[in-house]
């Protein structure tokens, strides 16, 4: 069974082939798609990675094995098992006919039509209703092989039905509303049976079907433009559509890095930055959540500057919001496996740098206890809400499970003790029978 | 028929304990004999506690709302298809065939005890039909070659052939 770790942006339709494919097969597939282990323009245009995968390009796939692919569809395929790949002659070859399909015939007409809707590409009317029509076109194709069928190969859910979902995914989220779509039940029923299988849903989450049609957003256009001229938006767009010759291409490659080299990278917007940057960035787990009273800043303030006991503490128990949060002890599970402190104290600060992002969203102290090959690892959570934050967002589930979580009774004698000693880093910490070590804050 | 059907049923659940079953009446409802407990009467009834008993939950519905959906189908199974008369057969193709132009099954987004119990009880209508017909209720014709498909499904039925598309 394949195992390996997959290098994308976040949120990358090229990259869910691979992790819905892997969801299928049991593969296991970390996805480094966020800094410290990926940032989208500096890791792949490191030395290290140009090594493996020459052109850059993301998703690139490497396994625990060393074992390289670049090219979103070879790794689908790579991460798949027998079944999605089709397992007779005839079936493997129909499902490359649609994933070749997805490729030429639907990505072309998606992206033309999708992009200016996202403010990655300047808006052409002329282009922009005649990718309608070519989107049409391949929906009729797709809604008249799907009228006696299931799924596209077979009866059951295949590479085919991946990749062409994928391909799919910003047509049916931007611009497919209920109008245009309604002339392809066929396509409409298999689209919305195969995003609700456990396998899809792990990797989409859920798939919100376009209600109105997106129309080009001249704003996040403007927004979009470096501030210097841009090389050619078209000569870009041109290489989404149009595969250009290999020759072209490598030319062009050269002469971007030249022309590149002085300027920092932020100042390029390539398309798929674009399509990063104009991903909805406030998709702020925690906005389900009634406001709360307690300012967790203003406490991490206190903790920061002023005594822990005779302030710190006193301030949190005054303002802390048991609805709007909760307190949690977490044990680390596997303490025979630690051996010297620096790395077990480099594993709680390689979580907290995972964590990054749930800053204002949580405090808690971690801590180290014990000796060189004896040793433990406890803290105490504050998070917002009630339930774990980490399920909410998936660059945040990396550590979770090497712990044990416990939710503590905010009133009661233990939970009191527990955020004393651990907020204090002093005690007699009798649960856990250890010397303490080192602690580390994450605020 | 309802013995092989629930024989059936405890193959596709993995039950390896032998239940002993009776039937009762003219219509010849299952009974499922219980030793030490009350025995279950009926062929829903029955089915459910094999679901539980298998514990494959989900196949009764994953929320409240498909479990009443499930429960609809197999009501719908025991009062309208198993009872119905020949012209009332296209009544209910017809009702099938709209219902599923929409859905892959019957209740929710995969395979549940509703789809299973249709298919074992529709399964000698379909196999009479012309493929006229089979072409007219194309979304049953597709439902019904998916279950067929479906693994561990079919077991005590012979399958039908879903329409010679080749020509044309
Ligand atoms: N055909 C490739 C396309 C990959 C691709 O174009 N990746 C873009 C992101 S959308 C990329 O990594 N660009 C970085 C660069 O060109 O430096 C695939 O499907 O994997």
């Amino acid at each position: 069974m394949a195992a390996g770790t997959l290098y994308t942006y976040p949120e990358n339709w090229r990259a869910f082939k691979a992790q819905i494919a892997a969801q299928y097969s049991g593969a296991r597939l970390k996805v480094a798609s966020s800094p410290p282990a990926f940032t989208f323009g500096q890791t792949n245009r490191s030395p290290a990675f140009l090594s493996n995968f020459p052109l850059g390009k993301v998703p690139a796939y490497q396994g625990d094995d060393g074992f390289c692919l670049f090219e979103s569809n070879a790794i689908a395929h790579y991460l798949s098992n027998d079944a999605l790949r089709g397992s007779t002659p005839q079936a493997s070859a129909q499902v490359l006919q649609w994933v070749n399909f997805a490729d030429s015939e639907i990505i072309p007409p998606a992206s033309a039509w999708v992009f200016p809707t996202l403010g990655i590409m300047q808006f052409n009317k002329q282009a922009t209703e005649q990718a309608k029509e070519e989107v049409k076109r391949v929906l009729t194709v797709l809604n008249q092989h799907l009228n006696t069928r299931t799924f596209l190969v077979g009866e059951r859910v295949s590479l085919a039905d991946i990749t062409v979902v994928c391909s799919l995914l910003w047509l049916y989220k931007q611009v497919l509303e209920p109008a245009f779509r309604q002339p392809y039940p066929n396509v409409n029923r298999w689209f919305v049976t195969c995003i609700n299988q456990p396998q899809f849903k792990a990797v989409l989450g859920e798939v919100k079907l376009c209600e109105k049609m997106a129309q080009f957003d001249a704003k996040k256009f403007a927004e979009n433009q470096p501030k210097k001229e841009a090389p050619s938006k078209k000569e870009k767009a041109g290489k989404e559509a149009g595969k250009q010759q290999p020759q072209q291409q490598q030319e062009k490659k050269e002469k971007k890095k030249e022309e590149k080299k002085p300027a920092p990278p932020a100042e390029e917007m390539d398309e798929c930055e674009a399509a990063l940057a104009s991903e909805p960035k406030t998709k702020d787990p925690f906005a389900h959540l009634p406001k709360t009273s307690f300012v967790l800043d203003e406490f991490k303030r206190k903790y920061s500057n002023e005594d822990t006991l005779t302030v710190a503490i006193p301030h949190f128990w005054e303002n802390f919001d048991r609805e709007g949060f909760s307190i949690w002890y977490s044990e680390y599970r596997f303490p025979e496996e630690l051996t010297m402190t620096f790395m077990s104290c480099n594993l709680i600060t390689g979580m907290f740098q995972r964590l990054d992002k749930l800053r204002k969203n949580a405090f808690a102290s971690v801590i180290l206890f014990g000796t060189n090959n004896d040793s433990s690892i406890s803290g105490i959570w504050v998070f917002r809400g009630q339930d774990l934050a980490f399920t909410l967002s998936d660059d945040w589930q990396i550590d979770y499970e090497s712990y044990n979580w416990r939710k503590l009774d905010v009133d009661s004698e233990e939970c009191k003790t527990m955020v004393k000693e651990y907020f204090a880093w002093e005690g007699e910490f009798k649960h856990v029978g250890k010397p303490f070590s080192q602690g580390k804050i994450f605020k | 028929m309802a013995l092989r059907e629930l024989s059936s049923l405890e193959k596709f659940l993995g039950i390896k304990k032998l239940n002993k079953y009776s039937t009762q009446g003219e219509r010849k409802v299952p009974v499922l004999q219980n030793n030490n407990a009350q025995s279950l009467v009926g062929l829903a009834t029955i089915s459910c506690h094999l679901v539980h008993e298998a514990k494959r939950r989900e196949l009764l519905g994953d929320s409240a709302e498909q479990r009443a959906v499930v429960q609809q189908w197999l009501e719908y199974r025991l009062t309208r298809l198993d009872h119905c008369s020949r012209d009332e057969i296209n009544i209910i193709l017809k009702e099938l065939n709209q219902y599923l132009v929409d859905k892959v099954y019957l209740a929710g987004n995969s395979i549940t005890l509703a789809d299973m119990l249709m298919y074992y009880g529709i399964h000698h209508i379909i196999m009479e039909l012309a493929v006229q017909q089979k072409e007219k209720y194309l979304n049953v014709t597709r439902w019904f070659d998916h279950i067929q498909h479906y693994p561990g499904v079919r077991h005590h039925l012979p399958p039908v052939l879903k329409l010679p598309f080749k020509k044309r």
